[in-house]
C-alpha cells in the first residue's frame, strides 16, 4: 500500500519536474542567447583592413582606367571633329561645284535657246520656196515679235556649205506652246512669293459661349528657302492685313479690330529667321519638309519670338504649300482679352494658323 | 426664392449659347480651294469644240512657266490660242494658230498625237505629257 503510494508520489514528482522544465523553457526562451566564441587568439590579419586595402587598390586602378579612357575619348573626339570638319569642307566644295555646274548648264541652255532662234531665223532664208507644213501651228512669241532676232549674214553663193548645225533638241512644249526648260528644285535656295487670293491666315479662339475662327486672305510676303539646307538659313516675311480679319459676327469683328488697334497697327507680321527641320522631316524626292520655323511675330506693334511648327509640300500646280499652327497668348502682345460684362469671356490663348501657297520666283527677281 | 432667381438668370445667360453655332474652321478646310476640285470629269471622245475657253488650272511641269491659256475653237477645225508664260520673271504672251480634231483617241492639235480630252459642265480637261490643263467656257464680250 505504502509502495503504491510512493510510486504514485514518484510519478507525480517526475511529472511535476517535467512540467516545471517546460514552463521554465517557455518563460525564458526569448531571453536565452547562445554565443559560440572561440578561445583561440586571433592570429591572421584584420579582414576589415584587408577589405579596405582591396577597395583602395580597386579605386586606384579605376582612377588609372578613367585617366586612360579619358585620354582615348579626347583623341576620339578630336578625330571625329577633324573628320567632321573635313566632311563639311567636302560638302561645301561639292555644293560649289554643283552650283558651278548648274550655272554652266543654265548658260548652255541659254546658248541653245539663242542658237535655236538663229536657226529659226536662218530657215526662211535658206529655203524661201519651201512651203510650211500645214499641220504645224504658227507659233509667235510676243517677245520674239517685238525684238528682231539678230541673224548671221547668209554665206555667199560660192562659199562652201556651212557645217551642218546639230539638230537642237526641241524645247519642252505643251499643247503646241513652246515652253522653257524650267525645273523645280526645292533642294537649293529658291525665292518664293506668296500668291494673293490663295493664302489664308487665321486664329481659333475659345469663349464662354462658343468657339470661333478669325480669318483673312489678305496675306502677302515672300521667303527664301532651301528644303535641304541643314543650317536652315531661311529668311523672309509674311504680312497680314489685321483690319481684314473677320469672324463672321459683325459686332465681334469691330471689337476685335479695336483690340488689335488696327488703325495704329494695320499689319501683323511674322519675320522668318530660321528653319529647323524635324528628324527625318526632309524628303527631297517627295518635295516635302517638316520642322519648326523660328521667327519674330509682331502683333499690335509688339514683337515676340515665336516658333511655329510647319509642313511644306509641293502641290500639282507646282506651288509650295505651307501650313502650320501655334498657340499664343494675346496678353503677350498687349492685346486686351475681350470680355462682355465679365460674364462672357474669351480665353487668352488662341491658336494662330497659316495655310499659304507660294510660287517659285526666278533668282534675283523682286 | 433668391436662389431660384439666380438659377433662372444663369439659364438665361447660358441658353443663347445653344443658338450661336461654333464657326471654327476645320484644319482640313484652312487652305483656299478652287471650284475645279469639285468637278467630275468624264472622257469626251469626239467632242465637238466651239467657242472660247480660258484656263482655270494648270498642273504638272507646264505649271512652272505657264500662267494662263486661252483657246478659241472654231467648228471648222481650226483654233487660235494664247498662252501667258513667265520665264525668269518676265511674262510674255505666245499666240498660236492651228488645227484641231476630236477623235475617239482624244484631241489632236496640229496633227500631233492625240491627248486625253475630258469634259465636265462648262469645263474641259486636257491631259498632255507634261501637264494638265483645265479650261472653262467663256464668253466673247
Amino acid at each position: 500500500m505504502a509502495t503504491k503510494l510512493l510510486q504514485w508520489l514518484g510519478a507525480l514528482f517526475i511529472v511535476l519536474l517535467v512540467a516545471t522544465a517546460i514552463g521554465g523553457l517557455l518563460v525564458l526562451k526569448d531571453r536565452v542567447r547562445v554565443v559560440v566564441q572561440s578561445d583561440a587568439p586571433t592570429s591572421g590579419p584584420d579582414p576589415t583592413a584587408l577589405l579596405r586595402d582591396d577597395v583602395q587598390v580597386l579605386a586606384s586602378r579605376m582612377g588609372e582606367l578613367q585617366a586612360a579612357l579619358s585620354q582615348n575619348f579626347d583623341r576620339l573626339q578630336a578625330a571625329i571633329e577633324e573628320r567632321t570638319a573635313a566632311r563639311h569642307a567636302d560638302v561645301i566644295a561639292l555644293r560649289q561645284e554643283v552650283g558651278t555646274a548648274r550655272q554652266l548648264l543654265d548658260r548652255l541652255t541659254q546658248d541653245l535657246v539663242a542658237l535655236r532662234g538663229q536657226v529659226r531665223g536662218l530657215q526662211p532664208q535658206a529655203a524661201p520656196q519651201q512651203q510650211p507644213a500645214p499641220a504645224n501651228p504658227r507659233v509667235e512669241s510676243a517677245a520674239e515679235a517685238a525684238v528682231p532676232v539678230e541673224v548671221a549674214p547668209s554665206p555667199p553663193a560660192h562659199a562652201e556649205p556651212a557645217p551642218a548645225v546639230p539638230q537642237a533638241k526641241p524645247a519642252p512644249g505643251f499643247l503646241s506652246f513652246s515652253l522653257p526648260a524650267v525645273q523645280f528644285r526645292c533642294d537649293e535656295l529658291q525665292d518664293y512669293a506668296l500668291l494673293p487670293g490663295l493664302c489664308r491666315v487665321g486664329f481659333d479662339a475659345k469663349s464662354t459661349l462658343h468657339d470661333f475662327t478669325g480669318v483673312t486672305e489678305k496675306v502677302a510676303g515672300r521667303f527664301a528657302a532651301d528644303f535641304d539646307d541643314p543650317e536652315g538659313a531661311w529668311s523672309g516675311e509674311v504680312t497680314v492685313d489685321a483690319g481684314s480679319l473677320v469672324t463672321g459676327v459683325e459686332g465681334r469683328d469691330t471689337d476685335m479690330w479695336e483690340h488689335l488697334a488696327t488703325k495704329e497697327h494695320p499689319q501683323i507680321r511674322f519675320a522668318i529667321q530660321r528653319f529647323r527641320p524635324a528628324p527625318g522631316g526632309i524628303d527631297v524626292q517627295k518635295q516635302t519638309a517638316r520642322g519648326d520655323i523660328d521667327g519674330k511675330m509682331t502683333i499690335r506693334g509688339q514683337t515676340r519670338s515665336l516658333t511655329m511648327p510647319v509642313q511644306l509640300e509641293v502641290d500639282p500646280q507646282k506651288r509650295v504649300v505651307v501650313s502650320g499652327q501655334v498657340p499664343l497668348k494675346l496678353s503677350d502682345y498687349g492685346v486686351p482679352v475681350p470680355s462682355q460684362l465679365g460674364i462672357i469671356n474669351m480665353q487668352d490663348e488662341v491658336v494662330v494658323w497659316i495655310a499659304l501657297r507660294a510660287r517659285m520666283q526666278p533668282k534675283g527677281h523682286k | 426664392m433668391r436662389s431660384r432667381l439666380a438659377i433662372c438668370g444663369l439659364l438665361a445667360l447660358v441658353a443663347p449659347s445653344g443658338c450661336i453655332a461654333s464657326n471654327v474652321v476645320a484644319t482640313g478646310d484652312r487652305l483656299v480651294t478652287t471650284p475645279v476640285v469639285a468637278l467630275h470629269f468624264e472622257p469626251a471622245p469626239g467632242l465637238p469644240l466651239q467657242g472660247l475657253y480660258e484656263s482655270v488650272e494648270i498642273r504638272g511641269d507646264a505649271a512652272l512657266s505657264l500662267r494662263k491659256v486661252y483657246y478659241l475653237f472654231d467648228t471648222g477645225g481650226t483654233y487660235t490660242a494664247a498662252a501667258l508664260t513667265e520665264v525668269d520673271g518676265v511674262p510674255s504672251f505666245q499666240t498660236l494658230n492651228g488645227t484641231w480634231k476630236s477623235t475617239a483617241a482624244g484631241l489632236e492639235l496640229d496633227g500631233r498625237p492625240p491627248v486625253l480630252l475630258e469634259q465636265a459642265p462648262q469645263h474641259l480637261r486636257i491631259t498632255a505629257e507634261n501637264g494638265v490643263l483645265v479650261l472653262r467656257a467663256a464668253n466673247l464680250q
